[in-house]
């Protein structure tokens, strides 16, 4: 009666690892071979025609001295601060802005949010004409005394074009996360600030910023993360131009890999990005594990 | 205040939301309207049958059915091996666990921009590139999937399982009767984002794709915007139709999703 000598722990191990182990053979498979394939990658030059030629550190030292590439971190980076910023200050006031006794903010909420379920490409397609020099943008700003403005083919407004467009698309999502925060808030605070004779501004400087810090933060990190790995908003609208304004790390990374067909050094460039998604995930993983304290 | 702050409320709103009735609006116009120097918002004359024309002008119900495909696969990928690896995280202890959570959740350090490149060399080397296993298989399943389930899973008295166990059940039966249905709001909140993020789903297939029959409905939509001779309109229909399915499935488990957004944190 083997079945029943077998420690009851033991079996409870296994099962636990017979869980997990299809996730994990996937991640081997799909995640770490091909990021360890990428390190190695980097090192050659490949072309996918001809066999992988090892070149040592040669990438690297060729992208960093390449103005096209560090034409593409200085916008990813960029995009990386500016982006995130304004998607958390718009967020936390379209969250005060619903987080008001007001009639039918449900239903305002969940038509915001609609601009995070609209799929990505039809986003992009929209945004392209709305930036249109006849388009809707300039249509609104017109009125407002703005002469037209080229957003798409002027180097100085491409990239404000898209980040008004990554604004558009998250900063309802993040809107969600923000109003959990809001409310749980318990109102007593207010009222005890109230009776302490607090204005409205001083209330959010004082006691509603500081107990949804530890959220902001984790918003501000969060959505680097998505910033960093952008690619279909500077594809789409404005093709990686003018000259090169939008052109991010990744839509590079396409590009020299896909259309150059130079694997090796697409390779390289991916893991300046990874390293750039590295710091960014293990900031959030630090905060996160702080929230996990309470 | 519940009145009075309603209007700038809803001016706000609508804002917001212009750029998706434009969308709708100019879906039914005709191909001049769309570059005019005013927006027609109602038009004056509709053509419903930008539609049907779109529809036919490429062979988008081939783009839509493959995208279809994807998306209930990859759907079905998170939930099965989500919830799997969740469980088997949340309520196992085992030598490396803790390692083995750390090693899932480090990959999310690994988005397919980052290894786009290596991940399309591997799929040419398996023969997948231009088939629905090649376009699905490395998308399959999301850390955050097992992160969501297992932080859920957490939650679960032990008590249920251990007196299951008592009585003699079996792990899978555990799994299936006891977890399973307690873990209603966790499944619907992964099912919907797994599949909005597949529907979405826009570099993979583009590099993994050169077949028209397998592409996918951003890579055909994209495609035709590109030729100079498809109506603005036109794009607009396919887009709203793109729509149509993610709202849907928002919709369906939406009352699910407001209790498992706010358990764990965040996805992009």
């Amino acid at each position: 009666m083997i079945k029943w000598q077998i420690n009851y722990r033991l079996r409870l191990m296994l099962w636990g690892i017979l869980f997990i182990s299809p996730t994990i053979c996937f991640f081997i498979i799909f995640k770490y071979g091909p990021m360890l394939w990428a390190m190695w990658l980097s090192f050659t030059a490949y072309d996918m025609v001809s066999t992988p030629k090892f070149i040592g550190l040669y990438n690297y030292s060729s992208i960093f001295q390449d103005p096209t590439f560090i034409q593409s971190l200085e916008n990813t980076l960029l995009y990386i601060v500016v982006a995130p910023a304004a998607i958390t200050v718009v967020s936390l006031g379209l969250a005060m802005a619903i987080n008001t006794k007001v009639r039918g903010a449900r239903i305002f909420m969940s038509s915001m949010f609609l601009t995070n379920i609209l799929p990505i490409l039809a986003c992009c397609l929209i945004w392209r004409f709305l930036f249109h020099p006849h388009g809707l943008v300039n249509q609104l700003l017109n009125p407002l005394g703005f002469g037209r403005i080229d957003w798409l083919t002027n180097q100085y407004t491409a990239m404000p074009a898209i980040i008004i467009v990554t604004v558009w698309r998250f900063a309802p999502y993040f809107m969600l996360v923000f109003l959990a925060g809001l409310l749980a808030i318990p109102n007593e605070i207010y009222e005890a600030a109230a009776i302490d004779g607090s204005t409205g501004t001083s209330r959010f400087w004082y006691i509603t910023l500081p107990l949804i810090a530890p959220i902001m933060f984790f918003i501000i990190v969060v959505s680097s993360l998505l910033c960093a790995r952008i690619f279909l908003f500077p594809y789409i609208i404005t093709g990686g131009g003018p000259g090169g304004a939008t052109r991010v790390l990744s839509l590079l990374i396409y590009e020299t890999g896909f259309f150059y067909m130079k694997m090796g050094r697409a390779a390289a460039v991916s893991v300046v990005l990874f390293v750039i998604v590295m710091v960014l995930t293990i900031i959030q993983m630090r905060a996160f594990a702080k929230t996990e304290e309470h | 205040m519940e009145w009075v702050g309603m209007l700038p409320l809803a001016a706000l709103t609508f804002l917001i939301v212009l750029p998706i009735i434009w969308m709708i609006s100019t879906s039914f116009q005709a191909s001049e309207k769309a570059y005019q120097l005013t927006t027609e918002w109602i038009p004056s004359v509709w053509h419903p049958e930008n539609y049907p024309n779109a529809l036919t002008r490429w062979p988008f119900p081939r783009y839509f059915l493959n995208s279809a495909i994807i998306s209930v696969s990859v759907m079905l990928g998170n939930l099965i091996f989500c919830t799997l690896a969740g469980y088997g995280l949340a309520k196992y202890r085992f030598p490396g666990d803790k390692i083995l959570l750390l090693l899932i959740l480090s990959t999310l350090m690994l988005p397919m921009e980052v290894t786009l490149v290596p991940t399309f060399l591997l799929i040419h080397k398996l023969g997948w590139l231009n088939s629905y296993k090649g376009i699905a298989g490395p998308i399959l399943i999301d850390a955050f999937g097992v992160f969501l389930m297992r932080q859920f899973i957490m939650r679960i008295p032990s008590e249920y399982i251990e007196a299951a166990r008592i009585d003699g059940a079996g792990e899978f039966g555990i799994l299936w009767r006891i977890i399973l249905p307690q873990c209603k709001p966790a499944l619907a909140t992964l099912a919907i984002f797994a599949f909005r993020d597949s529907w979405d789903q826009f570099i993979w297939p583009l590099v993994a794709v050169s077949a028209d029959e397998y592409r996918t409905f951003p890579l055909g939509l994209v495609r035709f915007s590109e030729d100079f001779a498809n109506p603005p309109n036109e794009q607009m229909a396919i887009a709203v139709l793109a729509t149509i399915p993610v709202v849907l499935v928002f919709w369906i488990l939406q009352r699910s999703l407001r209790t498992g957004f706010t358990l764990t944190g965040l996805k992009g």
